[in-house]
């Protein structure tokens, strides 16, 4: 028994202080998290100490911002990081395409939980899978293009993934296709939590689709856009590296044209054999990502001192 | 916030594997020269010993493991005391596999590597022990290429195996007199072959460039055609020449010539190289050019010595090195962490005794990195025709640039020439210039690549 559970016992407080008297002190909620937060030091704030400490040193000497000079006028690293920033573009997309079949979703009554499930499919198989299935599909003389040449539809036929003009772009709407699923799942969730009576009250007034969904659905999912919104922006500046590397072979090809800050990471660490410079990139890719996560949290807390409002 | 844990555990598990590395990779800053442990004098052990060899498999020469599993299987009868384990590793992961070992300092003692700059560079970076240091100059000096690609300040880095002409060009003469021509001999003549059958929809050779390889053969096919040695390579490596130079760079305006002639099947930038190898086979393209120690394998596949004929690459300069097979041979090092050496050391020897060198060729049918293999014995006129230029001693000049040269700029631009997206010329600049962001981002590249050209 705790100390601040005898204290309950031995002393009842009046009704209207049991509540805050009853609250545990600061040191009880350190105690119950000390376990995670151990891992999490050992783990995560160990090796990000490392890092940062590697990426000002060079043959184990300390050299100052040396890394971060050359990584940053290297062209291949900004090619990369330009190419991350791009991939954000990708973001609205997905909203866009995740919000609209959410809504769909939202109003199908028949084989809704079958469509739900072939929608949310993609999301769930290896990036492995979709980047070897798709890089085939895709290849100038693959399925894709034999079937639009098929349909008569062969002027919409490219070298997909050969071509260094459109290789990225066919890279970012693989990414859409697998990442809708998740957006459809929260969006949907939302949309089904909302309360009817609107909607029915909407109706009764002349509301047709799109103004019952723009003026009532939208605004009401702005907190869940939002944490979509940023967690798809962090997928595209530090978690496309899967897709890359197994549609190009690693090589981020053709030319620079798919090369990603990831990869660049992974070919000066593990190919290029240049440590620091791996890290000096991994610390400015740390620092995007840490923005981004930023942005994040302040939107949650304001989605959610909004709710409280209301 | 699940995609905000991913996203944090991914940049947790980089920064923990790349401080794992970075504080595991002493060897990696560690000189050459400090490989340390066991030296040519350590005695073998006589307790047990279990070796790990990491190795390439099959890839290039089918019938390897069987080969090598049965020379394990003798080693070990004859030395009790000492077990071989082996690795399979794939071609993307040969290098990064080996780099996270010696990070690791994961228990290894044999490593399979490609040769030349291949070899050369875990040395430098203090991840391999000299091979000179336990197998005496006397029997270095039979193994193929030893002095050419993997030789470093005096003293041999890692111990040839066995011999990859490379690479060869097959041509299938059948399908070409079908089409009313002859084999092309000179730039001329494949490029009015290019025209003619490209005018029949027919690709005159076929390979893939998306996996990024073919590029580096295809600059040593092509870029060592106007050079005399590899001495010019390594100087334009340190600065002391450019890529620009006609020298250097005019190969990159024939490429482009092979590519305004229709010379490629149209998918060359969406096929990997050996997917695309296949249209030979399937008798769809006229030629195509395959690893050195397959060729012949690939050869019977296609259609056997009858119908296919193995040669250089059509010559478009009178260089001496043009229209021939550069050599180059495939290594095998010693780990600078490995605590078996001596044992390494003895067990890469046996596979250079006479019955292994026998038994090597019988079984892959590929040429042995060593003089002492008895070359009166090759009948076959595709295999004689490989190893003749196998044992010639022509520079793989691929292996005499840095590998990140290689892919950053030699695998890079060759897709953007093939899909005619860039010039030759400007694929030769960005060469120059990547090479010139090479000397800032390497730090010890010129002085490494210095020490390299001297003993060349």
């Amino acid at each position: 028994m705790t100390d601040a559970t005898m204290t309950i016992t031995r002393e009842p407080m009046p009704p209207g202080d049991r509540r805050s008297s009853r609250r545990p002190g600061p040191w009880h909620a350190a105690l119950w998290i000390a376990p995670a937060a151990a891992v999490i030091v050992f783990v995560f704030a160990y090796a990000l100490y490392q890092l940062v400490i590697q990426s000002f040193k060079y043959k184990s000497e300390w050299t100052g911002w040396d890394n971060f000079r050359i990584v940053v006028t290297d062209p291949l690293f900004r090619t990369a990081l330009k190419h991350n920033m791009e991939l954000l573009l990708c973001v609205p997309v997905l909203i866009a395409v995740a919000l609209l079949l959410a809504i769909v979703l939202s109003e199908t009554i028949r084989g809704h939980t079958f469509f739900r499930g072939v929608l949310f499919f993609p999301y769930i198989l290896p990036v492995t899978v979709v980047g070897v299935v798709l890089g085939q599909l895709l290849t100038l003389n693959g399925p894709v293009n034999t079937a639009l040449n098929g349909m008569g539809l062969g002027k919409f036929a490219a070298d997909w993934l050969g071509d260094p003009n459109i290789a990225l772009w066919t890279m970012g709407g693989v990414i859409v296709w697998k990442e809708v699923g998740f957006g459809i799942v929260l969006f949907l969730a939302r949309i089904l939590s909302l309360p009817n009576e609107t909607y029915e009250a909407a109706a009764l007034d002349g509301a047709g689709f799109w103004r019952k969904h723009w003026s009532i659905t939208l605004p009401q999912m702005t907190g869940v856009i939002a944490f979509y919104a940023v967690t798809e922006a962090i997928v595209m500046v530090s978690w496309v590296f899967n897709y890359v590397y197994i549609m190009t072979n690693g090589q981020g090809g053709p030319g620079d044209s798919t090369v990603v800050t990831e990869l660049y990471i992974y070919r000066s660490a593990f190919q290029n054999q240049q440590i620091e410079l791996a890290a000096a990139a991994a610390v400015i890719l740390f620092l995007i990502t840490l923005f981004l996560v930023v942005i994040f949290f302040r939107l949650q807390r304001k989605s959610l001192l909004a709710v409280v409002g209301e | 916030m699940r995609k905000t844990i991913k996203a944090a555990a991914l940049l947790g598990v980089a920064a923990l594997t790349l401080a794992a590395c970075s504080s595991g990779s002493g060897g990696g800053t560690t000189s050459p020269s400090a490989s340390g442990g066991s030296t040519a004098a350590s005695p073998m052990a006589t307790g047990p010993v279990t070796l790990t060899m990491h190795w390439w498999g099959d890839q290039e020469a089918p019938g390897a493991k069987k080969w090598l599993d049965a020379a394990i299987t003798a080693y070990q009868t004859a030395h009790p005391n000492i077990t071989i384990k082996e690795t399979l590793e794939t071609t993307d992961g040969l290098i990064p596999n080996f780099e996270a070992a010696a990070a690791a300092k994961t228990p290894l003692d044999i490593q399979y590597f490609w040769g030349g700059i291949y070899a050369q560079q875990p040395h430098w970076n203090g991840n391999t022990a000299a091979i000179s240091d336990f197998i005496s100059a006397d029997e270095l000096a039979h193994y193929t290429n030893a002095q050419m690609e993997d030789s470093y300040q005096g003293k041999i880095v890692s111990a040839p195996w066995y011999v990859n002409p490379s690479f060869p060009v097959l041509v299938n003469k059948d399908l070409l007199a079908k089409n009313g021509l002859t084999v092309p001999m000179t730039w001329t003549d494949f490029l009015k072959t290019c025209d003619t059958l490209s005018a029949k929809g027919i690709p005159t050779i076929a390979g893939g460039v998306k996996d990024g390889w073919f590029g580096g053969w295809l600059y040593s096919l092509l870029g060592a055609q106007s050079l005399t040695s590899q001495k010019q390579v390594l100087d334009a490596v340190v600065g002391n020449a450019k890529f620009t130079d006609p020298a250097l760079g005019d190969w990159w305006t024939r490429l482009e010539e092979s590519q305004k002639h229709k010379c490629w099947n149209s998918d060359i930038n969406s096929q990997e190289l050996y997917q695309a190898q296949q249209l030979f086979v399937d008798q769809k393209a006229a030629m195509t050019v395959t690893a050195g120690p397959d060729a012949p394998n690939f050869a019977t596949k296609a259609g056997g010595p009858d119908k296919i004929e193995v040669m250089a690459m059509p010559a478009w300069s009178d260089g001496p090195l043009a229209g021939k097979i550069a050599s180059s041979s495939q290594t095998l090092g010693i780990p600078s962490w490995s605590e078996h050496k001596a044992e390494a050391a003895d067990f890469i020897k046996f596979l250079h005794t006479p019955e292994q060198l026998q038994a090597w060729y019988d079984m892959t049918g590929s040429l042995p990195a060593d003089d002492r293999f008895d070359l009166t014995q090759v009948t076959d006129p595709i295999k004689k025709s490989l190893f003749a230029g196998g044992s010639d001693n022509v520079p793989y000049m691929e292996n005499f640039i840095p590998a990140q040269l290689d892919s950053d700029a030699v695998f890079k631009n060759v897709q953007l020439v093939l899909k005619g997206s860039e010039t030759g010329a400007a694929a030769a600049a960005d060469m120059q210039a990547q090479m010139e962001r090479l000397r800032t981002t390497d730090r010890d590249l010129v002085t490494n690549f210095t020490n390299w050209a001297s003993g060349q």
